[in-house]
């Protein structure tokens, strides 16, 4: 802190503040807060102020916190060493003084405060995107007349399909694969007397539209839109007047006969009939609807979407772990119809305790918290919270097919057994609801409390599981839905960039732990396709030769590769090479690095690889071959000679490499070992972090990495297959002095962006021998 | 001097600070008072409303729950699962069918399919018992279509099985009965109710089936990269790297480097185009699934097969026939580990699901099995990776854990312990060393004894430490294979009562099991070979090079295989193997060999014993000697199964350090190597 403390010469007269700070051997103190908040090389954490518009509000708040410490500090220090040493400096200075000094200090360091206070507070409330957007209220939007007379769509098509009513051609080429989303602004609509046709516009639609227009798929531009959705908000029927809205619709700048517009209703239909679609006449317009059902839904050109539960963000109901829960079957909804609801209290009555049905309270004075409180007899229950105390929620179908209790009950991890007859799920052209649902027909519902009993516990556990994350990643929010929605879109129109089944419906736990082994397919691959040998060799001619001739003595050898990666000299002319059977070809690289011997070179016409180093010429013939074989019978899998092993070292807290002879292997040495092309690839494009480069830089641990790739991809250990003779070769008694960098590539591996755990799982208590020994 | 130096450098200080103050605060607070406009050019997004907190919710509170409920469902004027079909009559064994027996005479194709459903497990011959009537209309070249049958009941719960697109006058009113066609049409298609069957060519086989042509897991270097389907039959590869829209009329002039294989050639080339308008084109789809060719289909109007419960996405690329050139580029930047997904998918579902008749049979009451089981049915996981649904019965399990075949897609393990399952033959000897040198095994959890012989149990068993039980067998030799509910763990080891083994090879195998849990693991093998003599298959016991069955008197598998064994194997088989014990042993690697596709696994087993062989006798029948099952066996069950599903394998599994020369002390399975 010392060296913080400017001090000045006596005969400088500068009156800049920061020509104080330059002049360690005065005689003189300046104030010493001041000068250490603005020394750079001072050491402090408090960095120095220039306009922080772009700065997380977090960091800055922990700055300001800082610096306010650093500033105590620095009085402390200050008076300390004044009281020390100060007489020494400044003879003659008074008591009176010194309060002068002390409290022209103190002003000072207020100040200091208040521009802090100035500079952090305004923008840690409102983030730096706003600034771009301009501030209005939603009654000063434009107002819009429309006639009485002015054109309505046609009804809705139920015959559409994405190849016959949805404009591809909008959508284009597109590098990104996403589709580009246009909102168009938004209008007050009135009628030809002035009365408005519906609200302006909801909060949720809202919400819904902010989250569209923050999301990758927004585009300003309406000329490179593809898919568009009005402003018009018709998530409730109820609010709207259906000819003047559809009227609304109808005089869009791009309305085209409804063409790639999206509508987002979730409470269609009114009374007395309560159709199951949006009734405003769309004509072709896709329309994401909760409700739909089998009659309505337009089986891959609608989108079936929840009815968002505004209590998912009014309550925080903490997850609760699946398990047993204190009823087995709970039915809260309020306003069943009465058939329902005597079906439903006949099974309280049959099973006793573990049924319960709820319904609204009658007797409870404040009427605004009714909706958070549900009845059985004079029982009340606080809800949503009572549906964590279910292991099933029934959700029945009411005047509508789709209910907004559905995501309540996911949330609480409870499962939903819906009885709704011809209700399309949400999202059931992604989601597996069998996995987080039980659908019971409505003739059934007396049969419910069997059928649930006939799930096994472990299944229960599994659904409550998948319940929860359907709730956290596609009910939670207004956002979750929008996004979902456009993302199943998307994947409609660029089929080949779509998500998959496991992404869409996987809890991160499981895709986590999973491994999809890109060599799934059970399949032996003949032995006439044979393997090609790649032998990487810098310029041990002699040696190199030895081990060609030897090679090629396989018999399922078809190419031998060699690469040669010495850039100084030229390999041996055509003539000197040793003639062999198969063709042989070389492959001159640019830079002497080891990850050429793994590049997917277009020679390798085989699947089978063989690596082979040029110095590795103890292997005979038939024990290449029945490496072959072996490889054969595990394409999938890293097939070599000598074995290694790593090992989690307690002692010394890392991974360790281990070349001595034990009773498990977890690698194989890439100086002989059979592979599958495939890995080639992996290896060369696909390899994560810089491993590459850091083989590259080291020349060194080709093989660790190489069998770390395979192990992490396939979830399977290696094959070593046993040499009859003991295996022997410089590279091998090289290891020990090497072993420095397979420890820190090991490590690096661990450091790098991969999955924890694979690696050490991946150990084998076995090799290959022949079935029957050959002697 | 002092007191005016002090004042100045207050002043300065002061001063200062307040050019601090100015220039620190003074820019936030201009800022403050001033806010910026938005910069020209920048992305306008959906205002930010500055009265956003107050707009109301959609949905007024209340006002769903008011809304008076109708008990009458929406209805519309198809059918869907619910309305129009009764599962009550499920109830109990889940799906049981009955066939209409035809009237009048029937090709030779419809009697070999009525036999296959027969044979099945589905199959009843009571249509009062019957959950599911299913109606052939199988004849349709012929002209002859079936009349509306008896119990037709505005065709409530009936199937009307539809293998080739009839033209047949509709005779009677489909009403409320499920259609299971070939390529419905997506308009007439009612998801959730009607089959899609994939659109069969005329000689497709019965039963078995060639099976997939794929040779190899990634495309060869060099293949074309799209191959055409011609209208007049066949296809043609085009080289997409010129022509720039290959499937377009307009490109006609010019015919490119394209080359043309017609007939009934399969299509060799990575992706294949078909077209979505013709129905024809349907039975293409099926031919570049068999070549692992990965279709591409231009918007089609039919409905794909099985699209219930198969996930087409990861076999085929459904895509927009008006974006031509989008979709080729896409298709030549699509990464080669996503074509080799989805070339391996085509092969599996190819040969899990089409490859014949018989599968696509199956399947189809598989499907609406599945939807009478509603919880209990297959995972979507069953159904979509290998072996697939018809071999991963969902009346096992519904949890994909207990099952040998997805430890690596769940991240799971397969357990830790085994259970011995001894088998005591007619000698009726009870096995005690054997016991003992199971029960020595630290991975041991159980041993079951299933006394299958006339004498009467022992009263006495030896002392051990691991919960002993006895099983009293009803005498058949399949019983071997019965799931007992007494098995606790995943795997079983068998053993035969003559069956002689140390706790080090015990240990040894089920190590190995861990690692191939979906495999036989065995310590004595046979093989299988085509035997020109006779035109047939023949089996030996030789020791040869390879070897293709395991003898289940010694072998770890999957408690999954009993399960399999019983519920799955038409029962023809089952009495095979009773009235011939020898056949047992080469039932169950048939068995296990159709599922995984793979050879078993062969661990070292004790020399001299292995040359005294007591354990090599055939199967656990009373005979003394070893004795090779009867050839016949092999090929009867060949028939059965339609193919050869064996496969040879010609290695073995050792332990680390097998006859490595170190010290004994330092190998972990040391009795191994003993003489």
């Amino acid at each position: 802190m010392r060296s913080a403390l400017g001090v000045r010469r006596p005969g400088a007269r500068s009156p800049s503040p920061s020509s104080l700070l330059a002049r360690p051997d005065s005689a003189l103190e300046v104030v010493a807060g001041e000068s250490a908040r603005s020394d750079p090389g001072g050491g402090g954490p408090c960095p120095r102020h220039e306009p922080v518009t772009e700065r997380g509000a977090e960091r800055e708040a922990a700055v300001a916190e800082e610096c306010e410490k650093e500033a105590v500090c620095v009085i402390m220090c200050a008076s300390v060493k004044y009281n020390i040493r100060g007489p020494a400096l400044i003879p003659r200075m008074k008591t009176k003084h010194r309060i002068y000094y002390i409290t022209l200090f103190s002003i000072v360091l207020l100040g200091l405060i208040a521009t802090g206070m100035f500079q952090f507070w305004p923008h840690s409330i409102e983030s730096s995107n706003d600034w771009n957007v301009e501030k209005r209220s939603v009654r000063d939007v434009p107002v819009v007349r429309l006639p009485a007379d002015s054109p309505i769509p046609e009804r809705g098509d139920l015959s559409c399909r994405m190849h016959t009513c949805f404009d591809v051609y909008r959508c284009g080429f597109n590098p990104k694969n996403k589709i580009k989303v246009y909102i168009y602004a938004l209008k007050k609509y009135v009628d030809d007397f002035g009365v408005p046709v519906s609200n302006t516009i909801s909060r949720e639609y809202n919400e819904l539209l902010t989250a569209i227009s923050d999301s990758d798929y927004y585009t300003d531009d309406i000329n490179r839109a593809c898919l568009f959705v009005p402003s018009i908000d018709v998530l409730n029927q109820n609010t709207l007047r259906i000819k003047e809205t559809a009227q609304a619709l109808a005089q869009l700048s791009r309305w085209d006969r409804g063409t790639n517009h999206l509508l987002f209703n979730m409470l269609p239909g009114g009374p007395p009939d309560y159709n199951t679609a949006l009734d405003v006449p769309r004509d072709r317009a896709l329309l994401a609807g909760g409700g739909f059902s089998t009659w309505t839904y337009r089986q891959g050109y609608d989108v079936s979407i929840p009815v968002y539960s505004p209590l998912s963000a009014e309550v925080d109901l903490p997850e609760k772990g699946p398990g047993p829960r204190r009823y087995f079957l709970i039915s809260s909804q309020v306003g069943l119809h009465p058939e329902y609801r005597e079906d439903l209290e006949a099974l309280q009555v049959k099973h006793g305790e573990s049924v319960l049905v709820l319904d609204k309270c009658t007797n409870l004075s404040e009427g605004g918290l009714s909706i958070r409180k549900r009845c059985h007899k004079h029982q009340v229950f606080d809800y949503p919270q009572v549906l964590q105390e279910a292991t099933f929620c029934v959700v029945l179908r009411g005047a509508r097919l789709g209910q907004a209790m559905l995501s309540d009950v996911l949330q609480a991890g409870c499962v939903p057994v819906v009885i709704a007859d011809s209700y399309i799920l949400p999202f059931s052209e992604v989601l597996d609801w069998k996995r987080a649902s039980v659908v019971v027909p409505e003739e059934k519902m007396s049969d419910v409390y069997s059928i649930l009993q006939s799930i096994p516990q472990r299944q229960i556990e599994e659904m409550q599981r998948q319940a929860r994350w359907f709730w956290e990643a596609y009910f939670q929010s207004i956002k979750a839905i929008a996004l979902a929605t456009l993302q199943i879109i998307n994947d409609r129109i660029y089929p080949y960039a779509a998500i998959s089944y496991e992404e869409w419906n996987d809890p991160p736990a499981v895709k986590w732990g999973s491994v999809s082994n890109p060599l799934f397919l059970p399949l032996i691959p003949p032995q006439s396709q044979g393997f090609t040998a790649i032998v990487l060799t810098y310029d041990r001619v002699e040696s190199l030769f030895r081990v060609i001739t030897e090679v090629s003595k396989v018999p399922s050898l078809s190419k031998l590769l060699v690469v040669w990666n010495n850039q100084n000299k030229n390999p041996p002319e055509d003539s000197l090479w040793p003639k062999i059977r198969v063709p042989l070809k070389v492959v001159r690289t640019a830079e002497n690095k080891l990850s050429n011997r793994f590049f997917p070179y277009d020679e390798i016409e085989t699947e089978a690889v063989l690596a082979i180093d040029d110095d590795i010429i103890m292997l005979t013939s038939d024990e290449l071959q029945f490496g072959y074989e072996v490889w054969r019978e595990f394409p999938d899998r890293l097939v070599g000679y000598p074995g290694r092993l790593h090992l989690w070292d307690h002692e010394m807290n890392k991974w360790k490499y281990e070349s001595e002879w034990t009773n498990e292997v977890s690698m194989v040495l890439t100086g002989a070992a059979f592979y599958h092309k495939y890995f080639n690839y992996l290896y060369t494009y696909k390899m994560p972090g810089d491993i590459k480069n850091w083989v590259d830089a080291h020349m060194n641990c080709e093989d660790i990495a190489m069998n770390f790739l395979v192990a992490n991809v396939t979830g399977k250990a290696v094959i070593k297959v046993t040499p009859r003779k003991k295996f022997k070769c410089p590279e091998c008694t090289a290891i020990d002095g090497l072993s420095l960098d397979q420890t820190h590539m090991v490590e690096r591996w661990e450091n790098s962006d991969q999955e924890p755990g694979l690696v050490s799982q991946t150990l084998t208590l076995w090799q290959t021998g022949p079935a029957f020994p050959l002697s | 001097m002092q007191s005016w130096r002090r004042r100045k450098s207050l002043w300065l200080a002061l001063s200062a600070s307040w050019l601090l103050l100015v220039l620190l605060g003074g820019f936030s607070l201009l800022r403050l008072a001033l806010p910026p406009r938005p910069r020209p050019g920048a992305p306008q997004g959906w205002p930010r409303w500055l009265d956003a907190e107050l707009l109301q919710s959609f949905s007024q509170a209340g006002e769903l729950p008011e809304d008076a409920a109708s008990p009458q469902a929406p209805h519309g004027g198809s059918c869907n699962w619910g309305a129009c079909f009764d599962t009550s009559k499920c109830r109990g064994d889940g799906l049981k069918v009955f066939v209409y027996p035809a009237s009048g005479p029937i090709s030779e194709t419809h009697h070999r399919i009525l036999a296959s459903i027969e044979g099945s497990r589905f199959h009843t011959f009571s249509p009062a018992g019957a959950c599911l009537l299913l109606l052939l209309s199988l004849d349709a070249q012929t002209g002859e279509c079936s009349s509306m049958p008896l119990q037709w009941n505005r065709g409530r719960n009936h199937l009307v099985l539809r293998l080739h697109p009839a033209p047949c006058p509709k005779t009677f009113q489909l009403g409320q009965a499920m259609v299971a066609e070939a390529s419905p049409t997506v308009d007439s298609f009612r998801p959730g109710f009607d089959v899609a069957l994939p659109f069969l060519p005329e000689a497709h086989p019965l039963r078995g089936g060639a099976p997939g042509q794929l040779q190899q897991h990634s495309p060869q270097p060099g293949i074309a990269l799209l191959a055409l389907e011609e209208e007049r039959g066949g296809w043609r590869t085009a080289d997409t790297g010129s022509s720039a829209c290959p499937w377009d009329a307009r490109c006609e002039q010019d015919p490119g480097p394209g080359q043309t294989q017609h007939g009934e050639t399969l299509p060799n080339a990575t992706f294949c185009l078909i077209s979505g308008h013709r129905p024809e084109a349907a039975s293409r789809f099926l031919q570049a699934l068999q070549a692992g060719c990965i279709p591409v289909l231009l918007s089609p109007r039919w409905e794909l097969p099985f699209s219930e419960v198969i996930d087409w996405t990861k076999a085929a690329i459904v895509a927009d026939e008006r974006l031509p050139l989008q979709v080729l580029a896409a298709l030549q930047e699509m990464s080669p580990a996503r074509v080799l997904a989805l070339r391996q998918q085509t092969q599996f579902l190819w040969d899990a699901y089409f490859s014949s008749v018989e599968k696509v049979i199956h399947t189809t009451l598989e499907v609406i099995q599945d939807r009478i089981f509603g919880t209990s049915a297959h995972p979507s996981l069953l159904w979509n990776s290998p072996p697939g649904a018809l071999l991963a019965l969902s009346t096992f399990s519904t949890s994909p854990q207990d099952f040998p075949f997805y430890h690596l897609q769940q991240g799971s393990r397969p357990e830790g312990r085994f259970s011995a399952l001894i088998w005591v033959g007619p000698p009726g000897q009870p096995p005690l060393k054997l016991i003992q040198a199971v029960a020595g095994s630290q991975h041991c959890a159980q041993i079951l004894v299933l006394w299958s012989n006339e004498r009467p149990l022992p009263s006495s068993w030896p002392e051990t430490a691991m919960p002993l039980t006895v099983i009293d067998g009803r005498r058949k030799v399949s019983d071997r294979f019965f799931p007992y509910s007494t098995i606790r763990t995943d795997a079983i080891l068998s053993l035969d009562a003559r069956s002689s083994l140390s706790t080090s090879e015990v240990d040894f195998a089920f190590v190995v099991w861990q690692s191939f849990p979906e495999r036989m693991v065995g310590f004595l093998t046979s093989s299988h070979f085509w035997d020109e003599a006779h035109g047939g298959w023949g089996y030996t016991a030789e020791r040869t090079n390879e070897f293709s069955m395991v003898l289940t008197t010694a072998a770890f598998y999957h408690r999954y295989y009993h399960t399999l064994f019983t519920h799955s194997l038409p029962k023809a088989l089952r009495t095979l193997a009773d009235e011939a014990p020898t056949c047992v042993d080469v039932l169950m690697n048939f068995l296990v060999a159709a599922v995984t596709k793979l050879p078993p696994i062969k661990v070292p087993y004790g020399k001299q014993r292995q040359e005294a062989a007591p354990l090599a006798s055939g199967g656990p029948g009373p005979r003394p000697k070893p004795q090779a099952p009867a050839p016949d066996c092999v090929n009867q069950i060949a028939a059965a199964f339609g193919h050869m599903p064996l496969l040879s394998s010609r290695l073995r599994l050792d332990p680390v350090l097998f006859k490595d020369p170190v010290s004994v002390q330092r190998k972990k399975y040391r009795s191994l190597e003993k003489p």
